[in-house]
């Protein structure tokens, strides 16, 4: 802690033995927890709902930070449970857990359901309130890449004792297709060692750098599950993603023309949905 | 016809290369043999070879390129002459059935070892197909220097009489043929005699590489450059060079890249497509289980599923910088340096193909000296002055000089 680093503590459903809580507290920290875990009601805590069912019956303290972890399938279907959410927290993330398996057919219905829950976003702006959604909104704060950056930024220490490029790495601990891999990056003894830690960093992404989806999370985990390498994502990916960002851009517009926010701010309009299209022919 | 485009394959650029892998037996076992994983039970079924060229066939949109070339390796793809037959009607017959664009513009290529090149039912085969087709016969030099390497396997005999012999009759289908040579380690002493023993067997282009693997001792660049010096010496002072091409020397190589205009992978992975017998594809032949030593195959999907295209992708977005270590980004000799993109992903540090091997990086370096000696050689006793054109070349020069 000597660097005045933070640390995100993922907290497990029950409850922690007094010692680990009188650690914790001493250090600068971000507690990520289920939202069914009963002793926590901090403003700094990340607040992580699995499902949309259950969302209608919880009771959002004003101003949290929430994340949805659902289904693509869920969020096409239940826009509007996710919109109800928005008047109470601060900050809303959506995480599709199945991503990998998406196809072309449901895009459609993606792009419907951004544009409903842009018309609740929008609501929200014109009252004063200023929700964030990495869906929607991140895109119009960003003038550069914003992405997740394990194995860059941030490291994961597992209860075994190991460091993993992020949680998705320990947790689902899969050959995907090229066997066992390196992605078990030192330990508590022998300290950290990431080969080929060039290939994280975003000059070392062909198709990520010269995109301007600047609010995407870049997965290097699903990036090496669909495509084998931690640097090159899935087609899926970029096109869920290019979206988010044109939707992104029609929101934008609208807050522009309802209030005095951002004027000016612009994203520009583009022809393709995936970078994989207009990357460059040497 | 200039250096450069003598060894440019049939419609380069615009032909897609699928490759069957019909057989992993071979009669030989030669010492530097990539294929770790050979094998005398793996034999491609005519029902996975028919299930892929009906996938294929009709997923015009996924191989919308203007021609193809139909590939066939082993181990020694001649061993299953039977099967290929019948693939190769098959293939004929399907793609005139269904109109498809590769009817007027197709090739058959081979490999092959040329042991059993004089057989009836290859050459058969040959004549049946003379018009869509190049054949290639390796074969590595004099009698010494090929059978070093390219031995029988069991009693460890050298090939090189059972293959010599059937030159001629392959001389006479392919006027034209080239052979390709691969250097190791132990080749190097070798070089000068072998190539100009291939020109004297009538053979007029003699495509050479040293093996991307990591085998070079102590020394080997500096061996490597007399040979390629001497070799220089005799190819020009007996005038060879008119009619005979050795891919080492190359006036295009040996130059520094500018990074922003020369961003292009060197390797065809992933344009290419290879079948195994179980009906597996691969972005190319070195990424199927048996060539590799270290990794695990990199599989892109199969006859049954289709291709993946989520699989190709990291093959059709890498480009020579984001692989390439920064040493060669600067190099200021790195045109023509050349990698293997299976070799690259064998001996990285973790499984992915954006990790260049430079385990070539002396060889390259040592064979343009040797290069620059030859065209400076060449121009000279055409009394062209050469144009001085960088700093660059002249350093190369005397460094040459040194040596030769
Ligand atoms: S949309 Fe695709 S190319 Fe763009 S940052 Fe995301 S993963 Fe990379
Ligand atoms: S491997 Fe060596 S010779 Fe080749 S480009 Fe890199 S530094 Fe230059």
């Amino acid at each position: 802690m000597k660097q005045n680093l933070s640390v995100q503590i993922v907290f497990p459903s029950y409850e922690l033995p007094k010692e680990y809580l009188t650690v914790i507290g001493q250090i600068d920290h971000t507690i990520i927890t289920e939202s069914t875990t009963p002793t926590l009601s901090s403003k700094n805590s990340i607040y992580v709902h699995s499902g949309l069912t259950n969302l209608p019956q919880f009771d959002f303290l004003k101003d949290l930070n929430v994340v949805i972890r659902c289904k693509f399938s869920e969020i096409i279907h239940g826009g509007h449970l996710i919109a109800s959410v928005f008047p109470f927290v601060r900050r809303l993330n959506i995480v599709m857990t199945d991503i990998e398996v998406i196809n072309g057919e449901d895009l459609d219905g993606y792009n419907n359901t951004l544009n409903s829950l842009s018309d609740v976003i929008l609501k929200e702006y014109v009252r004063g309130h200023f929700v964030q959604t990495n869906l929607l909104t991140d895109r119009f704060m960003l003038d550069e890449m914003n992405n997740c950056n394990a194995g860059i930024e941030t490291i994961t220490l597992a209860p075994d004792g190991k460091f993993y490029i992020c949680p998705a790495f320990y947790f689902d601990s899969g050959d995907y297709g090229l066997g066992d891999s390196c992605f078990n990056v030192g330990d508590l003894e022998n300290g950290l060692h990431i080969p080929n830690i060039r290939l994280y960093d975003l000059e070392h992404a062909p198709l990520c750098r010269i995109c301007d989806a600047y609010q995407c999370k870049r997965c290097v985990w699903l990036n090496r599950k669909t495509t084998y390498e931690v640097n090159t994502p899935s087609h899926e990916q970029c096109v869920i993603t290019h979206i988010e960002r044109n939707a992104s851009r029609s929101l934008l517009k609208r807050i522009q023309e309802k209030t005095t926010l951002l004027p000016n701010k612009v994203i520009k309009e583009i022809n393709y949905l995936d970078p994989f299209d207009i990357k460059p022919n040497y | 016809m200039s250096q450069q485009t003598i060894f440019l394959p049939w419609q380069e650029g615009s032909a897609k290369s699928i490759t069957f892998i019909v057989t992993k037996d071979c009669q030989l076992a030669c010492k530097y043999c990539y294929l770790v994983g050979k094998n005398s039970k793996e034999r491609m079924p005519f029902e996975i070879a028919k299930g892929a060229i009906d996938y294929i066939l009709h997923h015009e949109e996924i191989f919308p390129d203007e021609s193809v070339v139909w590939e066939f390796i082993g181990g020694e793809p001649f061993l299953e002459i039977e099967l290929i037959d019948k693939i190769c009607d098959y293939l004929k017959i399907e793609m005139y059935r269904l109109n498809h664009h590769w009817f007027n513009s197709y090739r058959f290529s081979f490999s092959t070892n040329g042991i059993n090149y004089h057989e009836p039912r290859v050459q058969e085969f040959i004549h049946k197909n003379i018009n869509h087709l190049s054949i290639g016969i390796t074969i590595d030099g004099t009698q010494k220097k090929h059978d070093l390497n390219r031995i029988y396997k069991g009693n460890g005999k050298g090939t090189y009489e059972d293959v010599v012999k059937n030159i001629p009759l392959w001389l006479r289908d392919f006027p034209y043929g080239g052979t390709k040579v691969t250097v190791s380690s132990k080749d190097i002493p070798y070089i000068k005699d072998s190539i100009l023993h291939l020109f004297s067997l009538g053979i007029h282009e003699v495509s050479i590489n040293c093996v991307f693997e990591n085998v070079w001792q102590e020394g080997d660049d500096i061996l490597f450059e007399d040979q390629l010096c001497d070799l220089a010496d005799e190819i020009i002072d007996l005038g060879l060079n008119e009619d005979y091409q050795c891919s080492f020397f190359n006036d295009q190589i040996g130059k520094p890249l500018d990074p922003t205009l020369f961003n292009q992978n060197w390797c065809g992975a992933g344009k290419m497509l290879s079948i195994d017998a179980t009906g597996n594809f691969y972005p190319c032949t070195r990424f199927a289980q048996y060539s590799l030593r270290d990794k695990h195959a990199w599989i892109v999907g199969n006859i049954y599923d289709g291709i993946d295209q989520n699989k190709l992708r990291p093959f059709l977005t890498l480009d020579r910088l984001t692989q390439s270590p920064d040493k060669c980004i600067k190099c200021e000799v790195a045109s023509g340096c050349a990698w293997c993109q299976g070799e690259n992903y064998d001996a990285a540090d973790t499984p992915t193909i954006y990790q260049r091997s430079t385990a070539i990086c002396k060889m390259h370096k040592a064979r343009v000296r040797a290069n620059n000696y030859y065209w400076n050689k060449l121009h000279r006793k055409l009394g062209i002055e050469e144009e001085k054109t960088s700093k660059h070349k002249e350093s190369m020069c005397s460094e040459y000089n040194s040596y030769c």
